[in-house]
């Protein structure tokens, strides 16, 4: 395991092993400033803050965390609620940015954990494509060229021209996923292996991810079933109270977590 | 299962893109250089939004052709009636609605801003998007349902036999330049109002007042003459008019009026990107 010495004393200079990862997080820190009560008014943030009574309070969701994924690595992430887990993921997908600490990905991102976002259920299948592939940063013109392998992938050829109103959740998931996972990214972001309609197409979407792997993704899966870490991963990672607790093999982590769950 | 007998194709440009937290540029700049990367995206959700639009109901087209019309017919009755405004030199209806039709948009744009970019925070606190694309396609939409109203305008212009000049050619560019308006301050709004919710209210109070402050309903002679200087404060009056002048007038708008415009329209778009931008925090920490 890196520790967080290895990595600190220059971050910026670039390491040979470092330029291959396809994630390496260094000494990142989330820490949130949270107002101590809620807060909704404008009118009452003023009169609290103009009266000094506005106090915050300091909430760590991460904390010198360091971890390196290599192109073609299945990582799972397991720990309780609220250990830090969602954030790690909105951070290495650039939502948030780290209090402190350095992310560096390589190559796009492609996150699993909103399947079907921005989808308008007054518009067809093929308008909802478009629209949802921009989410993720692709242009109409490339997605014009690979639409038949997405109409494909989501056999949904029939009803492509439907609004999607009339669609049932397995087909929505089935079209969120046929376009979440277009292109080949170079990361693949999951938070929880996703029920995808019924159990052959979740068989072809389970192909198609470690196809990918296959290829040189790397893949953070986040779940609460060991199971299903157990199954995919070649490495786990343990995070509690947003600090890196183990990490190693995808056994000696589980049995290392479920022993810590046995404790308290 | 063909699909993963083949590699799978990946998007070209993607492959050497490398996100570095550490070698981030400005927010206000890292946000402009997104939104140029994901200009597909407002693209793709201003057509979303017309779409809608005009999906939901049959006479999507034809309200938007007839609200104006209707609101216009109203004001006219009232107005002409009420206050006996002869001799202006130009006919009053065409005054008001193109008056109208700019602050329609206004109004509308810089709402419906604020509700999108809380509306998205959903889906951008959990995939990375530029939040200010919602914003941008938002005020797109809204210049499209503006030219869409011109028809009725120039409709009403030929009936009462209104001259056409060149000088409506310079409509487009006052319209844009109120787009940028909107944008800015609906920004602005936004980055306040996704968390306080009385920012909006507070803002639909300003917009009335705002509306009665700018000559649209009525002439601005009719102000005394030692307030009119006023006038010239006000963003909206440069704006509205830029675009109104071509069409009861038959000319193009004073120069002043568009240098005016222009530095409100540039200083509110700054203003309000960098607020947005240099305060997304705001956003992140709601979730």
């Amino acid at each position: 395991m890196t520790t967080a010495a290895d990595l600190a004393p220059d971050a910026s200079r670039p390491s040979l092993r470092a330029d291959s990862a396809a994630i390496e997080l260094t000494g990142i820190e989330v820490r949130f400033s949270m107002p101590t009560e809620r807060i909704v008014s404008f009118k009452e943030y003023v009169l609290k803050r103009l009266a000094g009574k506005l106090e915050h309070r300091e909430l760590w969701a991460l904390r010198s965390l360091d971890l390196e994924v290599p192109p073609g690595e299945f990582v799972g992430v397991v720990g309780r609620n609220g250990a830090g887990k969602s954030t790690l993921l909105k951070v290495i997908s650039r939502v948030l940015t780290p209090t402190a600490g350095r992310v560096v990905v390589r190559g796009q991102v492609a996150p699993l954990l909103e399947l079907g976002a921005g989808f308008h259920f007054d518009l067809t299948g093929r308008e909802n494509v478009f629209l949802n592939a921009a989410l993720f940063g692709h242009s109409s013109r490339i997605v014009q060229k690979h639409l038949h392998e997405v109409i494909d992938f989501s056999e949904l050829e029939e009803f492509i021209d439907l609004p999607i109103r009339n669609y049932s959740s397995g087909m929505l998931a089935r079209l969120g996923f046929a376009v979440a996972t277009m292109f080949r990214p170079e990361l693949l972001l999951i938070d929880e292996i996703l029920a995808v309609g019924d159990t052959g197409f979740q068989e072809k979407c389970l192909a198609r991810i470690h196809d990918f792997r296959s290829q040189g993704t790397a893949i953070l899966l986040v779940s609460h079933q060991m199971e299903s870490i157990a199954d995919h991963c070649t490495r786990a990672v343990w995070i509690e109270r947003g600090q890196l607790k183990a990490e190693g093999p995808t056994d000696e982590v589980l049995q290392r977590y479920s022993e810590g769950f046995a404790e308290s | 299962m063909t699909s993963s007998l083949r590699p799978s194709p990946i998007q070209p440009a993607a492959r050497q893109q490398v996100y570095d937290s550490s070698r981030r540029p400005h927010p206000a700049v890292e946000e402009l250089q997104e939104l140029i990367r994901f200009w597909d995206l407002v693209v793709q959700w201003s057509r979303r939004n017309i779409k809608l639009r005009y999906k939901r109901s049959i006479l999507g087209v034809v309200w938007t052709l007839l609200e104006p019309l209707m609101l216009m017919t109203i004001l006219t009755v009232v107005f002409s009636n009420v206050f006996r405004f002869d001799d202006l030199g130009y006919p009053f209806p065409l005054y008001i609605l193109s008056g109208l039709l700019l602050f329609d948009f206004f109004n509308r744009s810089t709402l419906q801003i604020v509700e999108e970019t809380v509306a998205s925070l959903g889906l951008a606190t959990r995939i990375y998007v530029p939040r200010s694309a919602f914003a941008v396609a938002t005020a797109i939409t809204y210049l499209v349902n503006w030219a869409v109203a011109l028809i009725p305008l120039a409709a009403i212009m030929l009936v009462l036999r209104q001259p056409l000049s060149w000088a409506i050619l310079t409509i487009p560019f006052g319209m844009l330049l109120t787009g940028l308006f909107a944008l800015g301050v609906g920004l602005l709004v936004a980055t306040l109002g996704a968390f306080f919710h009385d920012v909006k209210l507070t803002y639909q109070v300003l917009l009335t007042g705002w509306f009665y402050a700018t000559p649209i309903i009525y002439p601005p002679g009719i102000i005394p003459s030692n307030l009119q200087k006023y006038f010239l404060l006000n963003p909206l009056f440069h704006l509205v008019t830029l675009v109104r002048d071509p069409v009861i007038l038959g000319q193009v708008a004073p120069l002043e009026n568009w240098l005016a415009a222009l530095g409100f329209s540039l200083g509110a778009l700054v203003v309000g990107w960098w607020v947005f931008t240099t305060q997304r925090s705001v956003f992140d920490y709601r979730s």
